[in-house]
């Protein structure tokens, strides 16, 4: 299972001599650059651009520069909630997908039989075959106040009332770590896997524990598989639309629901710019205050 | 290394312990050692005859089906191994590749939760004894493969474990550089008075440095004993095969004269064969190159392989046989390849091999 992590700059390149003419390799590098310049650089330029004018130049030539996209933004404590609340639920769901992740693809990676890998692997990506709305319908019936949940506790007299499981920031939870918890582990277990098991056996024989031996070893040797798990189940999560609009029901307000909206009702797409803009920048912030996190638990060298 | 007394080293005993997998072949054959204080000790035989198994049994990493391991007389089968307190080193070093060497050498002290002046004169004093003073804030990755192998050392010797075992610690350095490594060893394991646990598929190393051997053969072991003993007298078919070039002979024994295929009989004394079918085993250098008529067996020059100090000569001899014989080189007098010859031995150097 070629990993994710691969493709990330965590992993240390050996330097290469260099070449004088430009290699044939260079060359089939150019459709994937075509690719994320139209599908990546452009609309987000396009983006950025919209959020610092007045309104659409295709419908209004008399467009002119304005900041009031920013400032409606940071005057109005209704978006500052829908941003920490986006915030949040992403990063709860990459530390629970994480939590839920980790012993899983360790488990995995480890395991010797390969039928059993290859069933596990199974039961991993079984899942993704199915679509997110079918999957977070299914979280409904099951967390409803007259899901199974509820009416298995009122049932069996536990509870009185049901418990508030659905329509707030934990259902939508549960159901994201649900929908994104696989590309955590798809990308931990290709990491794990290349560990050396020997390295844990020596750190045993030297006296350590094999809890002790887990975390002085294999735990700073998967960080880059951390961070990569991490930075995709994030930046899935706070991009996700269906899910909170379905699981949050009124109660949840995130920054793409917001953007949705601006775009398909108000149909301001200067003020959904500047939403995107903002959301893109907070969660870059995001990702290298965890990167900085991750590189003081392995030390000097660890990540990058 | 003058502020502690040597280490006590213990002895190792493993009284029948066996191991398969799967419960399918068995790796491990009931084997029984007894491996004295300080000894350097090896365990040679071919790929796959349970070597490293049985070294892991002895770390703790595997846990044996059947029998007892003891170290120092306690018996340790039960103990986990983060507690049994041995140094090993292994194929691949296993270094932690995201530590400074320091570091890696640190490992076991820290685990054993000693003070950090302690630590720092300790990892000091064992990268000096593995000549690798200056290196401390390398990184595994950045080392060759003779020093990694030091580092390895360094960090199973710096907690001055009674026991220290090696499984192939050297399979990977390049001839010149492994020579000198088996050297340095052993001197570091008389110097630490350690007992060592050697474990190798290379015979020449195993004759080279180990006080004892035990030769292994699927799972099981054939003989125990000095090199000279194992060398000079093989008990078994497989240990004379295994250790060098030999020549092999069956025939019977008939009236205390061993008597080959071709009726022929050959230099031998029997002492303690059964009488009947057995076989008798001659070193090439044991065997003398005398004209066509005086020798035990007789036969043509084949080819003559310089080895440096020594030519081996292959003859072919009657019966599509062939055997070896080593001469000193005498530069000219080297013998041409056609000659006929005869193969002569004292009786005491034919080794009477069991079965
Ligand atoms: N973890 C394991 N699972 C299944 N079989 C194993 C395992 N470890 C070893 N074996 C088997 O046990 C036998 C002995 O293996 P072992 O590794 O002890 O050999 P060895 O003497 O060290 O060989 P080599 O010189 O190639 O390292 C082999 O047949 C091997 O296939
Ligand atoms: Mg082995």
């Amino acid at each position: 299972m070629a990993s994710l992590a691969d493709a990330l700059p965590a992993t240390r390149l050996t330097p290469r001599p260099r070449r004088p003419a430009v290699s044939p390799i260079a060359w089939l590098v150019g459709p994937a650059l075509l690719l994320f310049v139209i599908f990546f650089v452009l609309p987000f330029a396009v983006m950025a651009v919209l959020s610092l004018l007045s309104g659409n130049p295709a419908q209004n030539p008399n467009v002119y520069l304005t900041s009031r996209h920013y400032v409606r933004f940071a005057g109005d404590d209704l978006y500052w909630d829908a941003l920490w609340s986006t915030l949040r639920i992403g990063i709860v769901t990459t530390l629970a997908s994480l939590l839920v992740g980790y012993p899983l693809a360790h488990w995995m990676a480890r395991m010797k039989s390969r039928l059993g890998h290859a069933l596990l692997l199974m039961a991993v990506i079984a899942p993704m075959l199915t679509g997110i709305v079918v999957r977070t319908f299914a979280w409904m019936t099951i967390l409803q106040d007259k899901g199974v949940i509820n009416t298995t506790l009122i049932g069996l007299g536990l509870i009185e009332k049901p418990l508030p499981l659905m329509y707030n920031e934990f259902g939508t939870v549960v159901a994201l770590v649900h929908i994104y918890v696989p590309f955590m582990v798809l990308t931990l277990t290709g990491v794990i896997g290349r560990i050396d098991e020997r390295l844990e056996q020596a750190a045993r024989n030297l006296g350590a524990s094999r809890l002790r031996a887990f975390a002085e070893v294999t735990l700073p040797l998967s960080l880059p598989g951390i961070f990569a798990g991490s930075l995709l189940v994030f930046a899935l999560s706070i991009s996700a639309y269906v899910t909170p609009f379905l699981m949050g029901g009124t109660n949840v307000l995130t920054l793409p629901m917001l953007i949705y909206q601006q775009v398909s009702s108000s149909f301001n797409l200067g003020f959904a710019g500047a939403l995107g803009v903002i959301l893109l920048a907070v969660s870059l912030l995001v990702v290298i205050a965890y990167n900085h996190v991750l590189a003081r638990f392995s030390g000097p060298e660890g990540l990058t | 290394m003058t502020d502690h007394s040597l280490p006590a080293s213990a002895d190792i005993r493993l009284e029948g312990v066996s191991k398969s997998f799967d419960g399918k072949v068995k790796a491990v054959d009931d084997v029984s050692l007894a491996i004295a204080p300080g000894e350097f000790f090896s365990l040679l035989g071919p790929s796959g005859c349970g070597k490293t198994t049985s070294l892991r049994m002895i770390a703790g990493f595997e846990a044996p089906d059947a029998g007892r391991i003891r170290v120092g007389g306690a018996d340790i089968t039960d103990v986990p191994v983060h507690k049994r307190d041995m140094g090993m080193v292994f194929q691949s070093y296993a270094l932690f590749p995201h530590r400074t060497v320091a570091e890696n050498v640190a490992f076991g002290l820290r685990m054993r939760s000693l003070p950090r002046e302690e630590i720092r004169r300790r990892v000091a004093a064992a990268l000096k004894q593995v000549a690798l003073d200056g290196y401390e804030d390398r990184r595994p990755g950045q080392l060759s493969g003779g020093q990694q192998q030091r580092v390895a050392l360094a960090r199973a010797i710096v907690i001055r474990p009674p026991v220290l075992l090696c499984d192939e610690p050297l399979g990977a350095l390049d001839r010149k550089l492994r020579q000198s490594m088996q050297f340095e060893l052993k001197q570091l394991q008389k110097e630490l008075g350690v007992t060592l646990v050697f474990v190798t598929h290379d015979q020449e190393e195993a004759l080279a440095m180990s006080d004892r051997i035990a030769v292994m053969n699927a799972g099981r072991v054939e003989q125990v004993g000095a090199p000279a003993e194992i060398y000079d007298r093989p008990r078994t078919r497989f240990v004379a095969d295994f250790i060098g070039e030999i020549n092999l002979f069956d025939g019977t024994w008939d009236g205390g004269r061993f008597i080959a295929g071709d009726g022929r009989s050959l230099p031998a004394t029997m002492n303690g064969a059964r009488p009947g079918a057995g076989a008798v085993a001659v070193r090439p250098e044991k065997a003398r190159i005398v004209a066509p008529g005086e020798g035990a067996v007789a036969g043509r020059i084949e080819s003559a392989n310089f080895l440096g100090g020594q030519v081996l000569y292959r003859i072919a001899a009657s019966g599509d046989r062939h055997m070896l014989a080593k001469e000193t080189n005498m530069g000219a007098a080297a013998r041409p390849v056609g000659t006929e010859v005869g193969l002569l031995w004292n009786e005491a150097d034919a080794v009477v091999l069991e079965g």
